[in-house]
């Protein structure tokens, strides 16, 4: 609170000044003539789901990437940073979500690590040392410069590097998701570190997708959405346009700067629909979960939306057995123990995975090699590999999945995002299960690619298998989906019936941890 | 497109070796009157015989992105066992067997090493290395001395001697079949292909269900398997058994593998590469020895070899 209540609008001279911010990459505009200001002395929040190119400009605004074109001021400068260690003596240090420290040496030793003062390649004891240590207990006096760095907290080791950060003339922080990995008391400690480092002059970078943060410690807010800004707005502005202090009307307000219009496409239910349970979750918890109950049908298409790190992929992990989890899970009414990738694939489970180029191809290898890996015994004859059988199959999906391609031997690498999510789709629907789970199935796919992928994954429904697409579009969810599991924060808020009435604002808000009166 | 560029690539790989042989034998040739003679040939033959016979397997285990430090030492051990085994009146084809167990065992050990236990494979080999080296001297001690060659029973080399048609050394044959069998692995067999798969994208195979730890462990135990065939052979060729043979064979393998354009990471590489690479190796140190140079010129010859070939080939690569 106080950083806000120490800002009078206006009255904080601009710090930095970014105009037509460009970045290129081989495909894709990753930021599309991004402009805003940051004013000193300030917390700035950037927010934006996955893909909207947050990460890409606090890359560029510390140095660690090149711009394609566009112009950043400074204090009034050009601010060209030619690699981080350039924009930290500028003054910008940033603070990734992958914490810069050494796990093994102890704390003294890190906040003087890079600056130590050799004699002969002998350490001596760094003279900056007093200094980083008077800042280090500003900002958490239950740190001891002996202990070691592996021992303490997530947020303990936050601390260290933001100590580091701070002593060599820092002027602006830029903070990547700093709360990710931090429980909520946590992050209300960090929060105080926050607003001491506001009072000692220091102006934040704050990268989120946490809303709720926003409101609490938030001054200025930037929204990005596919590269692009869609809002510059103070804290202030959006609570007085919503009207006097209602937070959930403010942060809804954010959530559709953040998503965008959603465009609803035409929903058709799953024709075959059976009131068998298929697959059902009791009571399932996990580090991150907290009892996870729900049920899906043969025939169906069950969807689960929820905000960045509500908890999808980790639902998709216990079903497909790789994390494990306490509670109940029944299949065809069986109870069942899944642990472990094979016993789930034995189930009758396949996951077609988030990532697909980590998770999902094998990029040196052909079409025709990829789509039989999860099912030998397809194109085998005798235990042999059987040439033609291995063709017939790849044609197949090649046809039937319209996978563009001229040739059945084209390495996956080299193939366009959605037909590598299409050599996905076709080597999982190869191992013939009944239980489909499609983690984010049209990430980072073009539009047409899209609409053909949902058109596979509504017919693989109305042949009776079961089908559940995790998905962070909601227009994705809302034109797919015949029922829609709701989550925050690894719990579920409701389960709603889609359908011609389905209400956009009202999963919004559910999704974003607000109340909603019945 | 993609097909054709990767064959062309592969292609352009095998071309580059057989010109790299090519030069070496245009040279040797030129500098050495008994260079070019089928009695040379058949010399080169059986001192590569063994090496590829193991190298074909490890070639596999290499693809997956694994490798075996271990190699001269399970042969070693699995020699001087036999040499050990026949001489307390073991028959000959027991032992043979027997030997062939022990090293399949050292095989499995490494990978479970490997493969369940994630020890880094070459901690994991590296200590096989050293412990079947070790026991390999502890059998000859047992024996009463620090080689076992005399006292050995007279169709004790019987087998390593065979001619087959009575032109064809055993091991000649041997590595025909093996090299054969492998490719065939290597094409046509759900292990090959899912060598493939583990070496180009762990995560991704794991993630389709394919046994990872099961295939290293397999191949794992091909090698040793191999190895241990090996030893058997050579001792049996030889007639008595060192423990110090095959020193340093498990960098030879390596060489020829890497040299053939399989990648150190895995996801690539093929048996018909591996056979190119050996024989570039073989050839070179051929040559070298008729030329009467030292051995430690050979040596250095032998890096210097590995480090162009190698580069060369990444920098085929990355143009292509």
């Amino acid at each position: 609170m106080s950083g806000r209540q120490e800002m009078k609008d206006g009255e904080n001279p601009v710090l930095m000044t970014v105009r037509g911010l460009c970045k290129r990459f081989p495909g894709t505009l990753a930021l599309d003539e991004v402009g805003f200001e940051v004013r000193k002395n300030t917390v700035h929040c950037v927010i934006g789901e996955n893909g909207s190119g947050k990460s890409t400009m606090i890359k560029i605004l510390t140095g660690a990437l090149e711009r394609t074109k566009g112009d950043i001021l400074f204090e009034g400068r050009p601010f060209e940073p030619r690699s981080i260690r350039d924009a930290m003596t500028r003054g910008v240090t940033a603070l990734y979500q992958e914490l810069n420290v050494v796990d093994d040496l102890t704390v003294g030793d890190n906040l003087t690590l890079g600056r130590e003062t050799c004699r002969f390649g002998i350490i001596r004891k760094s003279e900056a040392l007093p200094t980083l240590l008077e800042n280090l207990r500003s900002l958490d006096d239950s740190i001891e410069l002996s202990d070691r760095v592996g021992d303490l907290s997530v947020a303990q080791r936050q601390v260290i590097e933001i100590a580091r950060a701070i002593s060599s003339d820092c002027k602006m922080l830029v903070m990547d998701e700093p709360t990710a990995a931090l429980s909520a008391e946590e992050t209300q400690r960090l929060f105080k570190v926050v607003r001491k480092l506001v009072a000692k002059g220091i102006t934040i970078v704050y990268i989120s997708h946490k809303l709720s943060e926003v409101f609490e410690i938030g001054d200025c807010v930037t929204v990005l959405r596919d590269g692009k800004i869609v809002g510059n707005r103070t804290i202030e502005e959006i609570r007085n346009q919503t009207g006097c202090d209602s937070e959930s009307e403010a942060c809804l307000e954010l959530i559709r700067m953040m998503l965008g219009k959603v465009v609803l496409e035409e929903y058709v239910p799953s024709e075959n629909i059976r009131e068998e349970t298929l697959l059902e979750a009791r009571n399932v918890n996990t580090r991150k979960l907290r009892n996870v109950s729900f049920a899906l049908r043969r025939g169906e298409i069950l969807g689960f939306y929820g905000l960045v790190g509500a908890g999808k992929s980790e639902i998709a992990q216990v079903l497909y057995g790789i994390d494990p989890y306490r509670g109940e899970i029944l299949l065809e009414g069986k109870p069942i123990r899944l642990h472990g990738v094979s016993k789930a694939l034995k189930a009758g489970i396949t996951l077609i995975p988030e990532e697909r180029r980590v998770d999902g191809i094998f990029g040196e290898l052909s079409i025709r090699e990829n789509i039989p890996m999860m099912r030998m015994e397809k194109v085998l004859r005798n235990g042999i590999i059987h040439r033609a059988r291995e063709n017939q199959l790849a044609d197949g999906y090649i046809k039937s999945l319209s996978l563009a391609t001229n040739s059945r031997e084209k390495k996956v690498a080299q193939l366009s995002g959605g037909n590598q999510q299409k050599v996905v789709i076709s080597k999982c629907l190869n191992r013939e299960s009944g239980v489909l789970l499609m983690d984010e199935p049209t990430r980072g796919v073009d539009v047409g690619a899209k609409q053909e992928i949902h058109d596979i994954i509504r017919g693989l429904a109305n042949q009776g298998k079961g089908v559940i697409v995790l998905s962070s579009e909601l227009p994705e969810i809302l034109q797919l989906c015949d029922r829609i599991v709701l989550l925050y924060e690894g719990t579920v808020r409701t389960v709603l019936e889609n359908g011609p009435g389905i209400d956009g604002d009202r999963i919004m808000a559910l999704v974003a941890g607000r109340e909603v009166g019945a | 497109m993609g097909a054709t560029s990767k064959s062309i690539q592969v292609d352009r790989q095998k071309i580059v070796l057989l010109s790299i042989l090519a030069a070496i034998v245009a040279v040797m040739s030129f500098l050495s009157p008994k260079f070019l003679h089928i009695s040379n040939f058949q010399n080169i033959l059986l001192q590569l015989a063994p090496l590829i016979i193991i190298a074909s397997a490890a070639n596999l285990l290499m693809i997956t992105g694994n490798f075996d430090l271990s190699i001269g030492s399970v042969l070693a051990f699995s020699a001087i066992t036999h040499a050990f085994l026949s001489k307390q009146g073991v028959p000959i084809w027991l032992s043979i067997i027997v030997c062939c167990v022990l090293a399949v065992c050292w095989g499995i050990s490494n990978g479970i090493m490997v493969g369940i236990l994630n020890v880094n494979p070459v901690i994991a080999t590296m200590g096989t290395m050293y412990a079947s080296r070790g026991f390999a001297f502890l059998i000859a001690r047992w024996d009463g001395g620090a080689n076992i060659s005399a006292g050995l029973p007279a169709d004790f080399s019987d087998f390593g001697r065979t001619n087959l048609f009575g032109f064809l050394p055993i091991i000649i044959v041997f590595m025909v079949a093996v090299v054969a069998v492998f490719i065939f692995v290597e094409k046509k067999t759900v292990l090959g292909r899912y060598s493939f798969a583990i070496g180009g994208n762990r995560r991704a195979s794991v993630l389709s269900g394919i046994n990872v730890p099961g295939v290293t462990i397999a191949l794992y135990s091909l090698v040793g398997l191999l190895a241990g065939f090996c030893g058997v052979v050579q001792v049996s060729r030889v007639g008595s058994g060192f423990p110090n043979i095959a020193e340093g064979m498990e960098f030879d393998v390596v060489v020829a593998i890497v040299l053939g354009g399989t990648s150190m990471l895995g996801g690539s590489g093929s048996t018909a590469g591996m056979i190119l690479g050996a024989f570039i190796v073989g050839i070179a140190a051929n040559g070298l020895n008729l030329l009467n140079v030292p051995y430690f010129y050979q040596t250095i010859t032998k890096g210097l070899l590995l480090i162009i070939s190698v580069f060369t080939d990444q920098a085929i690569r990355r143009r292509g």
